[in-house]
């Protein structure tokens, strides 16, 4: 029975490997980040940040790594045989942060140190990175509206559905700020566009058709911003209109250009990628992270910290990219 | 009667140690530790009891299929938590409710497999058309239930033990798929039901002629497979403490690569338990390598194509034949 014999040979060399393996000394600490997908624009300029962490700082390694599909389950069985392998830190950027509770909890009791990006809701976290606070960062939208608007007419917001959180608060920070102008009338706020950018599109019509008058609109989810710019080429009122809100460049750049978009703002994931590994580096050597330090890297030199929804904290830069048309080709995502 | 080693499960279990020991060689002690063994012990469990689903519905022939297992194993999730919340605290009893969550689950996975089978045994709709329909049916009311966001469930101490502590060395959630896994293989063995459905399977025509109740037998596979979806959405609460009506939407076709890989016949009539299970752990052990050796997940993707075709290779590939043909 070949069959049996080769069970056998490899149930004994398996046995031998288990007696005889050496033990491979760990050198450096290894940090690992963690994104939701691999292959996506945003996620391949955050690798740049990571690698440069590790390349300018040879003390550790680092290393970036994601599922190939956007799935929490497998982005779940990744950080799982991390924690397996016992790395160092891992940075993750939750897919969906409560699905991550469990298998976060595990790598926190195995010692290894986690830090989150994108996840203020997490519980079994020690450093949470925001790139800014999401209530300010509405209000600037707002406050570039009013003043490509006049302070004076109606505007509208767009979220990418009523459950992002941060959309639904960056709608209010806008609206908040508004109040500041007696003039400007809020008409129709928190459209949802579903991330859909033809979504975006017919509600951005049927806004311009109720309300031709109208002259601002603040985008929520990154596509929002295209498919406003879309409706309002469409209309030819790319003079008459104000629109700003948050986007990428290489999506939006014809819009910039045609003027249909008039300003954009995000982060950038590459300064995210690398303030990840550096904190998770300061954590590895039991530097404390308070308020007010400075990382190093422009939007985070003097960043804000607060008590995290677990043990950890959060902490927040102000680390937005404004772009417009003169300068969004510098941005390769 | 005896337990046969074929050439399937001769394939499997060979895969299976040379990953372990290739996982030594490459990696180190650190892969063979008890951590890591446990580790990826406690990850079969999700997809190992989609897969056993999808082999009950291909072996019942027929191009027996079930597409709806992770959608209908996120909605007893769904389902469970919030009927079992509004009436039972959990600071209060998390035995009762741990066990209430498990029961209503059950409950759900036993409505939704019921479904699956009167669609398939009494409508007589094609299976792959059918359990289509209720995955998006499944996955529907599921983001209606939560709006589309998920649900953290928080600690529980008794769902949160079963998913992720091990009991005597071994995790209990994964013990719990041996537990299944062994249920349905004696069923399938030594019941009466099991030796029909594969007549049924192998031949439908046949079987009718035979008296087999071929509706019966469908009705109450669809039905298993809904059972054992819901176990793994059990599973799955208790792994990541939340639900989702979106976790693990790349499984469905993991589930059927696992199944195929086990030698289960597409076709129907011929399957065995052991090979799904050695299959399984195979393929999680081989994506736990990759992981430890940095390899991108794309390629994980091509290996598990690679390894697909070698079995089929192998099993359609006779060397004392191909041999005697060589000679002439």
């Amino acid at each position: 029975m070949t069959i049996i014999r080769k069970l056998a040979a490899c149930a004994v060399a398996l046995g031998a490997l288990g007696t005889a393996t050496a033990v491979i000394a760990e050198d450096k600490p290894t940090i690992v980040t963690v994104v939701k997908v691999t292959g996506e624009n945003w996620f391949t300029r955050m690798e740049e940040g990571v690698v440069a962490y590790g390349k300018d700082n040879a003390s550790v390694t680092t290393s970036q790594v994601g599922p190939a599909k956007a799935d929490a389950a497998q982005q779940a069985r990744l950080i799982e045989d991390l924690v397996a392998k016992k790395v160092s830190a891992i940075a993750v950027v939750p897919m969906d942060a409560s699905a991550l509770e469990g298998v976060l909890k595990r790598a926190g009791q195995r010692g290894i140190k986690v830090i989150t990006h994108e996840a203020d809701s997490m519980k079994n976290t020690m450093v949470d990175i925001e790139a800014f606070d999401n209530k300010v960062f509405g209000a600037r939208f707002n406050e570039k509206i009013a003043e490509c608007m006049g302070k004076s007419g109606k505007w509208t917001s767009f979220v990418g559905s009523l459950g992002s959180l941060t959309h639904v608060q960056w709608a209010d920070g806008g609206s908040e700020n508004a109040q500041k102008y007696p003039e400007m009338e809020l008409v129709s706020e928190k459209n949802e566009s579903f991330n859909d950018a033809n979504k975006a599109y017919e509600k951005a019509r049927e806004i311009l058709r109720k309300y031709p008058d109208i002259k601002g609109f603040q985008g929520g989810s990154a596509v929002d911003v295209i498919g406003i710019g879309r409706a309002v080429e469409e209309a030819g009122l790319q003079d008459k209109t104000c629109v700003f809100g948050i986007g990428l460049p290489k999506d939006t750049g014809s819009y910039l250009e045609s003027g249909a978009v008039d300003g954009i703002s995000f982060w950038d994931p590459k300064d995210a990628g690398f303030v990840m590994n550096k904190v998770a580096d300061m954590v590895l050597k039991g530097e404390e992270i308070k308020d007010g330090i400075d990382l190093g890297v422009p939007g985070y030199e003097k960043v804000t910290v607060k008590k995290g929804a677990g043990e950890g904290v959060i902490l927040v830069g102000q680390a937005w990219v404004d772009v417009n048309k003169s300068n969004y080709s510098r941005y390769p995502f | 009667m005896q337990f046969r080693v074929d050439r399937q499960l001769g394939f499997l279990a060979t895969v299976n140690i040379a990953v372990l020991v290739g996982g030594g060689l490459l990696v180190g002690a650190s892969f063979l530790d008890i951590y890591n063994l446990q580790s990826m012990a406690s990850q079969v469990p999700e997809l190992g009891l989609l897969a056993l689903g999808v082999m009950l519905a291909m072996i019942s022939g027929n191009g027996g299929i079930d597409l709806s297992g992770i959608a209908l194993a996120n909605l007893s999730g769904v389902f469970a938590y919030i009927v079992v919340r509004d009436h039972v605290s959990v600071d209060d009893a998390p035995l009762l409710f741990s066990w209430a969550f498990a029961g209503v689950a059950l409950l759900v996975g036993l409505a939704g497999g019921m479904l699956n089978g009167l669609l398939v045994a009494r409508a007589g709709l094609t299976p792959i058309i059918a359990t289509l329909g209720t995955q998006l049916f499944f996955t529907g009311l599921a983001v209606a239930l939560t709006n589309g966001s998920a649900l953290g469930l928080g600690y529980i101490e008794p769902l949160d033990n079963f998913g992720n502590t091990p009991m005597l060395g071994v995790p209990q959630c994964f013990a719990l798929f041996l537990v299944v896994a062994l249920i349905l293989g004696v069923v399938l063995r030594f019941s009466p039901f099991g030796l029909r459905l594969m007549l049924l399977g192998s031949n439908a025509k046949a079987a009718r002629f035979a008296g087999i109740p071929e509706k019966r037998i469908l009705f109450l596979t669809y039905t298993a497979c809904g059972l054992f979806a819901s176990v793994a959405g059990i599973v799955i609460a208790a792994r990541t403490s939340s639900v989702k009506w979106d976790y693990g939407s790349s499984y469905v076709l993991i589930a059927i690569l696992i199944a195929v890989m086990a030698g289960v016949r597409p076709e129907g009539g011929y399957g065995r338990v052991i090979c799904v299970v050695l299959s399984a752990t195979a393929l999680q052990m081989l994506s736990s390598l990759f992981n430890f050796m940095d390899i991108s997940n794309f390629f994980r993707d091509l290996a598990w194509g690679v390894l697909l075709l070698a079995f089929l290779a192998q099993s359609g590939f006779d060397p004392k034949a191909w041999f005697r043909a060589l000679r002439g």
